[in-house]
C-alpha cells in the first residue's frame, strides 16, 4: 500500500521522468545529427573502406550503386531517420546482416560487463569515500587518496597489461583473453571477466570515491553537522544518516558520468582482452564508415549515458526535497 | 615576497609540500627539459633495445634504441602542458555554463545541458578517432578533444553543485535581497563551489593524462618521433615483461606528477576551508 | 613448341599428387585429433565467408579452412594441384582444368565444372567486391565443358595461370551461393560458428577428398589486434598459435621454452614511392637521390632487428628463384645522394612526406629519411597519417609517400599490379614501354631460364628508373606452442601463407 508520502514522491518523480524522456528524444537526435555530420567528414566511404588497396574507380562506383551511396547526404540521413523512428535501425552492409542482429550479439556483452564492474566500484568507492571524508587529513586518508590517484593515472593499458602478465602469462590463474564460448558457466564467465573488471574498476572507482569524500566534506562543514555531533550523535551515523542524504546529489552525478564510461570507454579494455563488445564494434563502424551500425551505437551510448543521468538527478531529486520545485 | 612565499608553503601540510615538490619538479622538467636532454630524442642511439641502467643511458634505451631519459625530459612538457591547459579548459567552461544556467531562464538552462549532454554521450575515444580521420592528429586537435571531452563532466559537477546551492538559505536571501543574477552566481554560489571544483579540476587533469595515454594506444594521441609520457608508455610496452626502465621510468613519472598536481590541491582546498572556517 | 615448366608441372601431377604435399619431414608422423586455437591480426564487422571480398590475414585463413582452390601453394611457394587433377595448357592462352571426382561439398552436394565457371567468373563482377578484378579480368572466358571439364581462355598468354588460381580469393564456392552466412566449400574443416568479429570455429570435415586429413578435430580462429595481448594470449597458454610477432616479442617467446618461432622470409616491402606526375619526386636525379638516401642495414637492424632482407629498389627478394643477383647492390651513399639533389630544383619549403601505421615500418623509415636529408640539404616533413582511411585518401596520392605491398605468389603479378604502365596501382605512376613489352614477353615465354633473364631486365630497369625506393623486404614471424606440428615457412604470408588449416596436428 502507498502512503502518501510515497505518493508524494511518486508525484514529483513522474512528471519529472517524462521531460527526460522528451528532452532525452531531442538529445537523441541531436546526436544523431553530429555522428552524421562528423562521419560525412570521414576519408572515404564504405564502399572504399571494403576495397581498401583494391578500391579501382569503376569497383569503387559498383558497390556505392549497389549501396545506395550515390544517394544525397541528407537523403540517406532521413532514411535511416525514418527508419529508426519506425523501429528499424537499418541494414549493415558492411557485415551484411541487420543492426540489430549486430548489436544484438554485442550488447549483452557490454551490459554484463559493465554490470558487473558497477557492482564492484560502486560500493568500493562509496567506502572508501566515506572513509576518507571521516578521517579527513589522516594517515588513512592520505593514503587512500594516493593508492586511488596512482591508479587511475597509470594508463589503462599498461594496468592492463600488466594484470595480464601476472594472472595469465606467470600465474595461469586467468585467462588472458575474454572469449567467452556460448555455453561458458557462470564461473568461466566470472574468471574471463575478472581482469577486465579490474582494469574498468581501477580507473571508475577513483572519480567516484573522490567526489563521494569532496561531497561529504563540504556537507560536514554545515552547521546541522556540529549540531547533530553536539546531541552526541554518532560521527559514523551522522555521516550516513545526515550527511549522505544531503551530499547524493553530487556524489550520484558523479557516478552517472563514471559508470557511463563502462560502456563506451572500456575501448582498450576490450581491445587487449579481446572481449568482443560494442565499444569495439563502434570503432568497427568508423573504420569502415558503416553509418547504420556507427549510428545504432551511438544511440545505445546515448541512451545509456541519459538513463543513468535520469536516475542521477531522480536519485538527487527524491534526497533532496528542495530541489524538487526545480 | 620570499617571506610570504615561506610562510605559504609553512602553511601547507606535510603531503601538501611533497606535492608541491613534485609539481614544481614537473613544471620545471617541462619548461627546461628539452635542453636538460642529452641525446636528441629522435635519434637511434643505443644498439641495444631495452638496455637497463647505464653510465651512457642512465634511464636504459627504449625499443628502437633511442635514450630514455632524453625521451623522457622532452616527453614532459607534452602531458605537463597539454593535460594541465585542456584541463583548465574544460574546468573554467564547465563552471562557467554552469553558473549560467543555474541563474538564466529555464529555455537557456535546457538548450545548454541537452547540448552538454549531446557531447557527453559520444564515447570520447570514439570521438577522437573519428575526428584525427578528419583532420589527423596535432597538438591543437588534442587539446581541444581534451577539454570538449572533458567539459561537459565539469559542467554537470557543477551545475549540480550550483542548483544545489541556488536553493541555499542565504541565496534565497539574496534573491529576496534583490540582487542581480550575476552577483548571486558570482558572490553566493561560486565561492562555495571552489572546493568540490578544484578537487574536480585535479582528477580531470588525471584523466586526461590518461585519455592522452589512450589515444596513444589507439595510435591518435600525440605523433612520433614526439611522445607524451603516455606515449612513451604505449610505445615500449613490449618491454614490461622484462621490466625495461623505458617502460617503468614514464608510469613512474605520469604516477608522480598526477598524484603532485592532486596532493597539492588537496592541501590548497584544506587550508581555504580551514581559513573559511577561521572567519 | 616446346613443353613449358607450367605444362610439365600439369601434366606430370595429374593424378598422383602425394609426392608435393608436404616435404616429407624427419619427424613423427602426423597425428590426428585434438583442437587448436589461433590468432590472427584484426577481426572486425568486416570478417566474411565470401572468398571473393577475403581482405586481410584472418580472413585469408578462415576460407583455407572452409574452401580450396583449383591448385595450392607448396614451400617454395610453387603452385600444385589441388581440385583440379590436371590443368594444361599449349599456348598458355587456352587452359584445360580436369576436377578431381568425388569431391564433395559441406552441404553433400559433389564438386561439379559449373561451380568452378560460377567462383571464377563472379570475380570480374565490380559489385561483387572483389578484390581482385583486375586480375580476373585476365580470363576472357570460363566455360563448362563437361561436368569434370573446365576451359578457361585468356585474353594474353600467361604461364602463372596455375599460381593465380592458388590465392584464396580464387576459392571454389557452390555455384549460385549467394548467402555467406554460413561457408558451404569442399574445405577440410566445416564451418560450426561464424561471429564476424569475434570467433571462427570449425570442426573436422569427414568427407575431406584428401585421406587422412585434415588432422585436428577442431579448429578456432580469433582475431586479436594488439601485439603485446597477442603474444600474452600465446604465452599464457590461451592460443597455440599467433601470427605477426614483432621483432621485439621473439626473445621472450624463445626464452618461454615451450614456444617457438615460424620464421618466414617474404615478399613482402614498404616501399617510399615518388610519383612521376609530381615534382621535384618526377625528376629521375630526385628519385635517385632518395634511392641513395637509405640506410638500408639501419632499417633492416633497428627497425626490424634483423628480421628483413636488404632490397635493391625492386619488388623481387633475393631468394626469389627469379632474382637477379648480379646487380649492384644499391647502399647508403651521402655523396651521389648530394650530386643527385644538387641537379634537382629543390623547394625551399619542406617537402611533406606521408607515412602512415597502416604501412608497417613507413613512419620510423620516414625519420630514417629525414635526419638523412638533413645532412644532404633536403629538407622533408614528416606527416604521420592514421591508419583509417590510409589507402583510400593518401595512397598514391601525394608526390612523396610510403605504400606497403603484400607478398604475390609470382614476378608476374608484382609487376603486372604495381609496375605496368597502364595497372590501377602502377604507385609511381612510370611509364616505360619497354618494361610493359618484357612483361608481356615473360608471360608467354615457358622456358624457365628465357625468363629468368627476362625478368632479370626488369629488374634491372625498375631499379634505375622506377620512383619506387624498396630498402628492405620484412619477414614474416608466427609464434606457436611446440606441441603445434606440421608447420613450414610459406613465402605468401605467415601462418604458412595463411594455409595452415589443413597441414598442422597437435601433440598434446
Amino acid at each position: 500500500m502507498a502512503g502518501p508520502a510515497t505518493r508524494g514522491l511518486l508525484a514529483t518523480a513522474l512528471p519529472l521522468i517524462g521531460k527526460r524522456v522528451a528532452s532525452g528524444l531531442l538529445t537523441l537526435l541531436l546526436v544523431s545529427m553530429v555522428v552524421f555530420f562528423i562521419a560525412q567528414l570521414l576519408p572515404g566511404d564504405m564502399a572504399q573502406e571494403l576495397l581498401g588497396q583494391a578500391a579501382t574507380a569503376d569497383a569503387v562506383a559498383a558497390l556505392r550503386e549497389k549501396f545506395g551511396l550515390d544517394r544525397p547526404a541528407p537523403e540517406r540521413y532521413l532514411r535511416w531517420l525514418v527508419g529508426m523512428v519506425t523501429g528499424d535501425p537499418g541494414y549493415s552492409l558492411v557485415a551484411n546482416m541487420a543492426v540489430s542482429d549486430v548489436i544484438a550479439a554485442r550488447l549483452p556483452n557490454s551490459l554484463l560487463l559493465a554490470a558487473l564492474s558497477a557492482l564492484v566500484s560502486v560500493p568500493v568507492a562509496l567506502t572508501i569515500g566515506i572513509l576518507s571524508a571521516m578521517h579527513r587529513d589522516a594517515r588513512l586518508d592520505r593514503g587512500l587518496n594516493v593508492a586511488t590517484l596512482s591508479m587511475v593515472a597509470l594508463p589503462e593499458f599498461l594496468v592492463a597489461t600488466l594484470a595480464v602478465l601476472v594472472f595469465s602469462v606467470q600465474l595461469r590463474w586467468l585467462p588472458s583473453i575474454a572469449l567467452i564460448p556460448a555455453d561458458a558457466s557462470p564461473w568461466l564467465v566470472l574468471r574471463s571477466l575478472a581482469m577486465p573488471i579490474l582494469t574498468l574498476s581501477v580507473i571508475v572507482i577513483a572519480q567516484m570515491a573522490r567526489m563521494t569524500r569532496a561531497a561529504i566534506i563540504q556537507q560536514l562543514s554545515q552547521p546541522y553537522v556540529e549540531m547533530a555531533l553536539l546531541k552526541g550523535i554518532k560521527p559514523a551515523r551522522v555521516v550516513l544518516t545526515h550527511v549522505l542524504p544531503n551530499a547524493i546529489g553530487p556524489i550520484v552525478n558523479a557516478m552517472a558520468l563514471s559508470l557511463s564510461y563502462l560502456l563506451g570507454g572500456a575501448i582498450i579494455v576490450e581491445t587487449i582482452f579481446n572481449y568482443p563488445g560494442l565499444a569495439s564494434l563502434m570503432v568497427n563502424a568508423v573504420t569502415s564508415r558503416d553509418m547504420p551500425l556507427l549510428q545504432a551505437c551511438a544511440m545505445i551510448f546515448c541512451t545509456a549515458y541519459l538513463l543513468l543521468v535520469l536516475i542521477a538527478d531522480t536519485v538527487a531529486i527524491l534526497a533532496n526535497p528542495r530541489l524538487r520545485n526545480r | 615576497m620570499t617571506n610570504a612565499i615561506r610562510s605559504w608553503v609553512k602553511a601547507l601540510s606535510g603531503s601538501g609540500r611533497l606535492g608541491l615538490v613534485l609539481v614544481v619538479f614537473w613544471l620545471l622538467i617541462a619548461s627546461i627539459g628539452p635542453f636538460l636532454a642529452p641525446y636528441d630524442p629522435g635519434a637511434f642511439v643505443a644498439h641495444d633495445v631495452f638496455a637497463g641502467f647505464t653510465g651512457a643511458h642512465p634511464l636504459g634505451s627504449d625499443y628502437l634504441g633511442r635514450d630514455v631519459l632524453s625521451r623522457l625530459l622532452s616527453g614532459a612538457r607534452y602531458s605537463v602542458g597539454l593535460a594541465l591547459a585542456a584541463a583548465l579548459l574544460a574546468s573554467l567552461a564547465g563552471i562557467t555554463l554552469a553558473l549560467l544556467t543555474a541563474v538564466s531562464p529555464r529555455w537557456l538552462d535546457e538548450g545548454i545541458s541537452r547540448f552538454m549532454d549531446t557531447l557527453i554521450s559520444i564515447p570520447s575515444k570514439i570521438f577522437s578517432l573519428v575526428l584525427v580521420a578528419v583532420v589527423g592528429s596535432s597538438l591543437p586537435l588534442l587539446l581541444l578533444v581534451a577539454s570538449i571531452t572533458y567539459m561537459p563532466g565539469s559542467f554537470r559537477i557543477a551545475r549540480s553543485l550550483a542548483v544545489n546551492l541556488a536553493q541555499m538559505d542565504y541565496v534565497q536571501v539574496a534573491r529576496c535581497r534583490g540582487e542581480g543574477a550575476a552577483y548571486i552566481a558570482i558572490r553566493e554560489i561560486l565561492p562555495n563551489m571552489i572546493h568540490p571544483m578544484l578537487a574536480d579540476f585535479g582528477l580531470r587533469f588525471v584523466f586526461i593524462v590518461l585519455l592522452l595515454s589512450g589515444l596513444s594506444f589507439l595510435g591518435l594521441g600525440v605523433q612520433p618521433p614526439d611522445a607524451d609520457l603516455g606515449s612513451l608508455v604505449r610505445e615500449n610496452i613490449s618491454g614490461l615483461g622484462e621490466a625495461a626502465p623505458a617502460i617503468l621510468m614514464p608510469a613512474i613519472a605520469i604516477a608522480t606528477l598526477t598524484v603532485g598536481v592532486n596532493l597539492l590541491i588537496d592541501a590548497l582546498t584544506g587550508r581555504g576551508r580551514r581559513m573559511a572556517g577561521k572567519e | 613448341m616446346r613443353l613449358s615448366r607450367r605444362q610439365m608441372l600439369g601434366t606430370g601431377l595429374a593424378g598422383g599428387m602425394t609426392g608435393l604435399l608436404l616435404p616429407r619431414l624427419a619427424s613423427a608422423q602426423p597425428r590426428r585429433g585434438g583442437h587448436i586455437t589461433a590468432a590472427s591480426l584484426s577481426s572486425s564487422t568486416a570478417d566474411t565467408l565470401d572468398p571473393a571480398k577475403g581482405a586481410l590475414s584472418t580472413d585469408y585463413c578462415r576460407h583455407a579452412m572452409f574452401y580450396n582452390g583449383l591448385t595450392d601453394y607448396d614451400a617454395q611457394g610453387q603452385p600444385y594441384l589441388c581440385l583440379a587433377e590436371s590443368l594444361e595448357s599449349r599456348d598458355q592462352m587456352t587452359w584445360r582444368v580436369v576436377l578431381r571426382d568425388h569431391v564433395k561439398f559441406h552441404d553433400g552436394s559433389s564438386l561439379s565444372a559449373d561451380d568452378v565457371v560460377f567462383s571464377l567468373l563472379r570475380l570480374q563482377d565490380p559489385a561483387s567486391g572483389s578484390k581482385v578484378k583486375p586480375i580476373a579480368s585476365q580470363m576472357a572466358s570460363v566455360r563448362a565443358v563437361s561436368p569434370r571439364d573446365v576451359e578457361i581462355v585468356l585474353t594474353s598468354p600467361n604461364v602463372d595461370l596455375p599460381s593465380i588460381l592458388a590465392q584464396s580469393h580464387f576459392y571454389i564456392i557452390k555455384a549460385g551461393t549467394t548467402d555467406f552466412s554460413k561457408a558451404n566449400g569442399t574445405g577440410p574443416f566445416r564451418c560450426q560458428t561464424f561471429q564476424a568479429g569475434v570467433r571462427t570455429l570449425g570442426v573436422r570435415n569427414e568427407d575431406y577428398f584428401r585421406e587422412g586429413r585434415p588432422y585436428l578435430d577442431s579448429l578456432e580462429l580469433i582475431g586479436i589486434p594488439d601485439e603485446v595481448a597477442r603474444v600474452n594470449a600465446l604465452l599464457s597458454g590461451d592460443v597455440h598459435m599467433i601470427i605477426a610477432v614483432n621483432p621485439r616479442s621473439t626473445r621472450r617467446i624463445r626464452e618461454s621454452g615451450t614456444h617457438d618461432l615460424l620464421i618466414t622470409p617474404s615478399g613482402l616491402y614498404t616501399n617510399l614511392i615518388m610519383r612521376r606526375d609530381g615534382m621535384p619526386t618526377g625528376n629521375p636525379d630526385f628519385v635517385l637521390g632518395m634511392k641513395h638516401l637509405f640506410d638500408r642495414e639501419l632499417v633492416k637492424r633497428a627497425l626490424f632487428r634483423d628480421f628483413a632482407t636488404i632490397g635493391n629498389d625492386h619488388p623481387i627478394p633475393p631468394f626469389d628463384p627469379l632474382y637477379r643477383a648480379d646487380l649492384p647492390q644499391r647502399t647508403l651513399d651521402l655523396d651521389k645522394a648530394r650530386y643527385h639533389f644538387a641537379r634537382v630544383d629543390l623547394p625551399s619549403t619542406p617537402l611533406p612526406l606521408y607515412c602512415s601505421p597502416a604501412a608497417e615500418g613507413s613512419v620510423d623509415m620516414a625519420s630514417v629519411l629525414q635526419e638523412y636529408g638533413s645532412k644532404v640539404g633536403l629538407k622533408l616533413a614528416v606527416n604521420r597519417m592514421p591508419a583509417d582511411g590510409y589507402w583510400s585518401t593518401h595512397w598514391m596520392k601525394h608526390p612523396l609517400g610510403f605504400g606497403n605491398i603484400n607478398p604475390r605468389p609470382t614476378a608476374d603479378l608484382v609487376f603486372s599490379l604495381f609496375y605496368k604502365s597502364t595497372a590501377a596501382w602502377n604507385e609511381s605512376g612510370w611509364q616505360n614501354e619497354r618494361f610493359d613489352r618484357l612483361l608481356l614477353e615473360a608471360r608467354a615465354q615457358g622456358d624457365f631460364a628465357l625468363r629468368k633473364e627476362i625478368y632479370g631486365e626488369m629488374q634491372a630497369i625498375v631499379a634505375a628508373e622506377c620512383g619506387t625506393a624498396i630498402p628492405v623486404f620484412i619477414t614474416l614471424i608466427d609464434g606457436f606452442d611446440k606441441r603445434v606440428k606440421g608447420l613450414r615457412p610459406i613465402p605468401l604470408g605467415g601462418f604458412m601463407g595463411y594455409k595452415f588449416p589443413e597441414h598442422v596436428w597437435w601433440e598434446g
